[in-house]
């Protein structure tokens, strides 16, 4: 009996099926899209990882290095499973030609190495150990399409060529947020082109499971070991891995929230719409003495097999969006192994949103409890007026909660895509920005740079700021080894966390990763180390950074640092130019002199392009699924009024009244509470949309973070969509007046 | 003989005030009053539909108003049958399913003597079959008239052979000659042995029953005993509710 009435109730109501199993199925297919995009990539970094034997810890350095010293550390240390120092020979970018392209312009810094003699090996797309022959040379793997490369193109670095045999993934340095670009050559080619370049040292150390990288980092730090570079750890990599497309998948996640919600509240209100249209007939069954769990037992069981067909449908279209999706990420991170992994995330995935919308939808049918035979087999005309309210209240939260999925992942792109978000990483808030690094003479070439900044006319402003490795004590006593930036840190100021920018002579911000490691806040005092002096300093703020290891400090311009006789490890210069120069050429004439100047915008987009297309992608897949979602909702829900008040059409149609001006004021009744949507759908959009975002950017490092809004598309474009979607929709929705003939309200109201 | 049902001092609110009465096993009494005298609410308050303010109801003994209400719905389900003036029937299912359905409900809840579906549609059919409507048991319930639909009504009221048969104003919604053939039906089933209590506002439907209470500002102002109906002619009887009704202020 049961099935035959599912059978037959949904044979009535093909519409208000189709869109429960809609929702249904959009809903699971976000999420299961969501856990497979998450699982993949998850999997596919371990893989990695585990395949290139990822260094657990990893100091950079530049200049003299002592190799029995370290020899003398690892044996010292049981926790070290093996070590090994790797070359790296930092290429100046305008001497590299990849194919047809120079790289003169990119933000990168690219390098040559060998491959690794006990781990961190770089492997092939086939994620295989690479062996290199002479004359060849293989690409990092994301480089493959920003220059077009193709097997057999060649490399050329100042006069020598070499033919590119293959790409490379890089477990370090895979992701664009990675600023360093290892290629990889036989040795005798990279003795051959040794004088093209700086040579660093990556010192890197393979540690035993559960070993505490942080307490084996102050080991190092305490031991005076070379440290002239950042230093980096092993879940430092992973979140730079994961944190490129991880921000995607979190657009996803957060589409997925909100059209559950709105799937839940449709399907919801669905069923209200279907109980108050079927309270007779629940009023009967009670009457004849069906229990009301059986009655409940009626409904739910219909939902369950909607369920059910929205699962396989959810899932069947993830695992179709997920190919193209995928690709980015396997083309960086290989093909994952999470099989079962993903296919067990997948199901929960399904059987979490399935069970949320049942578990509503359970809780919708209480109603049917609430009533009594009596109200149910004679309800009261007043309700009816209510539920047509409700109706149009819900078009106005439908195209608000839309509107609210158009705008976030909008203004997240914009927001990530402008040249301020980078404060929130660490990095100032000026326009170019100049590295001198990786030079004998930092100091003389700053100088010159210095010289030439303060009388070139066309610089409104700029400031130079000294890194120093300088040691300084922990709270438990333990020397370890603080990244200090020293100079003027108001001038181009970054987003503190809490705090502010260093000022007085005693005076030092530190870094969220720092601040945490060292258990220290805003108000407390750390000792530094300076010129064999313990000098106390007071933490006054505390910032985000993702640069140099996330774990650096800054001292104000009149820090005892600045002038100390420990030499810079580099130096960085911001500038910004006077409105009318144009910066390109001043790069240009600028770049001359053998430095790396780059244009902060043009150094986001490096930095940030492989996620902020990812993220314009999701936007864009956000505003179709919203636009959708407006057009059905709002046309069903229409129609839906139309079917409810078809006695009171007729009547106004027998009455004299034109279709046409009956639609007219429908039209008007459906569009209101849309433009109110849109309207509520932009300030909550702005508003607590930048506090969602604000909580997922905080677990990446980006605190108190606030959008950059694009107001033309906040203020023009997404309305249009949001009304002009709506406005159709309704226009669909209310065709059906022309059908209600003027003789229906004669043959009585049932 | 021992009370079937047993009415003591029921309140409604302000609708019903404090009525009292008997129903033997077998009878067939029909409640008429003016509109608004509490008519269709003293019947809710009896099934177990609605729960009375104050006063108790019997049902072969058993004290039904404090039961639970889903205790209720499990007596209404066994033991009471429903009809209502509207033919109120699932527009999902056809005749024959919304006949079977308190048939398959009760069905479900027996721990012994479980009937088969077959044995269920067989009963069914056999209902329809007295009523003169097996050939509508595969039409929907928009393809029957609605005489066709009362008398279905009265067959999945039926389907659980119930003690009594409560009927609101059956006729209420038909035409004069299907609501006599409707009627009829009812008579039929009395002479079989159902009791049944029905509201009616039709002095001449009325007539057919054995006994008439008559309700005015909720409480029982006058009852006539008339007998079965094959005592005297349908013409008589008619005559002596028509009186008698005129003396209750009709």
């Amino acid at each position: 009996m049961t099935g035959k009435l599912i059978r037959n109730d949904i044979k009535q109501n093909k519409l208000l099926s189709a869109m429960t199993i809609i929702f249904m199925a959009i809903s699971s297919m976000l999420l299961v899209l969501t856990v497979l995009l998450f699982t993949n990539l998850l999997c596919s970094i371990d893989d990695l990882m585990a395949t290139a034997k990822t260094p657990d810890f990893l100091q950079m350095h530049t200049g003299e290095l002592d190799e029995s010293q370290l020899h003398r550390f690892a044996l010292a240390h049981s926790e070290v499973r093996e070590w090994q120092i790797c070359k790296y020979l930092n290429l100046e970018n305008s001497s590299i030609y990849l194919g047809n392209y120079s790289l003169a312009d990119s933000t990168q810094d690219n390098g040559l190495c060998v491959q690794g003699e006990k781990f961190d090996y770089l492997l092939s797309t086939e994620n295989h150990v690479l062996n290199v022959s002479q004359g060849e040379v293989y690409v990092p793997v994301c480089y493959r399409t920003q220059y077009d490369l193709h097997l057999g193109d060649t490399m050329e670095i100042g006069s020598q060529k070499m033919h590119i045999a293959g790409f490379l993934r890089d477990s370090q340095m895979n992701s664009m947020m990675a600023s360093s670009k290892r290629f990889l050559v036989n040795e005798s080619d990279y003795q051959k082109l040794a004088e093209s370049g700086e040579e660093e040292y990556l010192i890197e150390f393979l540690l035993k499971d559960g070993t505490d990288t942080g307490v084996f980092a102050a080991d190092y730090a305490a031991e005076g070991l070379p440290a002239n570079g950042p230093t980096i750890t092993g879940p430092l990599i992973r979140m730079m891995n994961a944190l490129s497309d991880g921000m995607m998948i979190l657009v996803i996640l957060l589409v997925s929230i909100v059209v559950l919600l709105i799937s839940i509240l449709c399907i919801r209100f669905i069923l209200a719409l279907r109980l108050e249209r079927d309270k007779k007939e629940i009023g009967m069954l009670k009457a004849l003495g069906i229990g009301k769990k059986e009655i409940r037992q009626l409904y739910f069981a219909k939902y369950i097999l909607f369920s059910v067909c929205g699962a396989f449908i959810g899932l069947v279209l993830a695992r179709t969006m997920q190919k193209p999706l995928l690709r980015q990420m396997q083309e960086l991170y290989g093909a994952s192994s999470a099989g079962w992994q993903s296919d067990i995330f997948s199901i929960l995935a399904v059987l979490l949103t399935e069970g949320l919308i049942l578990f509503s939808i359970r809780c919708g049918l209480k109603k049917t409890e609430r009533y009594t035979v009596l109200e149910a087999l004679f309800p009261k005309q007043t309700e009816n007026k209510k539920n047509n309210h409700r109706q149009y209240l819900f078009i106005g939260f439908v195209v608000a909660a839309c509107t609210f999925l158009m705008l976030v992942p909008q203004n997240l792109y914009s927001s990530l895509s402008s040249p301020k978000f980078v404060t929130y990483m660490g990095i100032g808030d000026g326009e170019i920005r100049i590295d001198i690094r990786q030079t004998e003479d930092i100091r003389t070439i700053t100088e010159r740079i210095d010289t030439e900044l303060k009388n070139d006319s066309r610089v409104k402003k700029y400031t130079v700021l000294q890194t120093k490795s300088c040691p300084a004590l922990s709270s438990d006593g333990n020397q370890i080894n603080l990244t200090v930036e020293a100079g003027d840190h108001n001038a181009f100021p970054i987003s503190y966390i809490e705090g502010k920018a260093p000022e007085g002579e005693k005076e030092i911000a530190l870094s969220s990763l720092n601040a945490e490691e060292l258990g220290l806040s805003v108000g407390s005092t750390l000792e530094l180390l300076i010129n064999d002096t313990q000098i106390s300093y007071t933490i006054c703020g505390i910032y985000s950074d993702i640069t140099n290891g996330g774990k650096t400090a800054k001292v104000g311009i009149s820090s005892p640092i600045k002038d100390d006789n420990i030499p810079a490890m580099w130096n960085i210069v911001y500038v910004s130019l006077e409105d009318s120069v144009s910066k390109e050429q001043w790069i240009e004439e600028y770049n001359q002199t053998g430095i790396k100047i780059v244009d902060i915008a043009d150094y986001v987009k490096g930095t940030y392009g492989q996620t902020l297309q990812e993220i314009r992608l999701a936007s864009k897949t956000a505003t179709i699924i919203a636009a959708v979602i407006i057009s059905l909702v709002v046309a069903l829900f229409t129609r839906l009024i139309v079917e409810k008040n078809r006695y009171s059409i007729s009547l106004q149609k027998a009455l004299g009244f034109t279709s046409g001006s009956i639609k007219k004021s429908y039209m008007i009744k459906g569009l209101l509470p849309a433009i109110i949507g849109t309207v509520v759908g932009l300030i909550t959009g702005n508003r607590i949309g930048e506090y969602l975002c604000g909580m997922i950017l905080k677990s990446f490092g980006a605190d108190r973070f606030h959008f950059v809004i694009d107001w033309n598309k906040t203020l023009f474009l997404i309305p249009i969509i949001s009304l002009t979607t709506a406005g159709t929709a309704v226009w669909i929705g209310i065709m059906a007046i022309k059908k209600v003939k003027a003789f229906e309200c004669c043959m009585g109201k049932e | 003989m021992k009370d079937l049902l047993k009415v003591e001092n029921l309140c409604k609110n302000q609708i019903l005030d404090h009525v009292s009465f008997t129903m033997d096993s077998g009878e067939m009494t029909a409640i008429m009053g003016p509109s608004g005298s509490g008519k269709s609410t003293l019947l809710y308050q009896i099934s177990g539909m609605d729960q009375p303010s104050s006063g108790k109801v019997w049902l072969n003994g058993q004290e039904i108003t404090g039961l639970s209400e889903d205790e209720k719905s499990n007596l209404r389900l066994h033991r009471m049958g429903f009809v209502f003036q509207q033919m109120n029937m699932m527009s999902n299912l056809n005749i024959l399913d919304n006949i079977l359905l308190p048939a398959i409900q009760a069905n479900k809840g027996k721990k012994d003597n479980r009937k088969s579906k077959a044995e269920l549609t067989e009963n069914a059919k056999k209902l329809m079959q007295k009523l003169s409507i097996s050939d509508l048991a595969d039409r929907s319930i928009t393809q029957a008239s609605g005489g066709q639909l009362q008398r279905a009504c009265i067959c999945r009221s039926m389907i659980n052979q119930p003690e009594i048969l409560f009927a609101d104003e059956p006729t209420g919604a038909l035409n004069k000659s299907t609501a006599a053939e409707v009627m009829e039906e009812f008579v039929e089933l009395n002479r079989e042995g159902t009791t049944i209590l029905m509201v009616t506002h039709d002095s001449k439907i009325a007539s057919r029953c054995s006994r008439i209470l008559y309700l005015l500002d909720g409480s029982i102002h006058g009852e006539l005993i008339l007998g079965k109906s094959d005592t005297i002619t349908e013409k008589e009887r008619e005559e002596r509710v028509s009186q008698w009704l005129m003396e209750m202020g009709w």
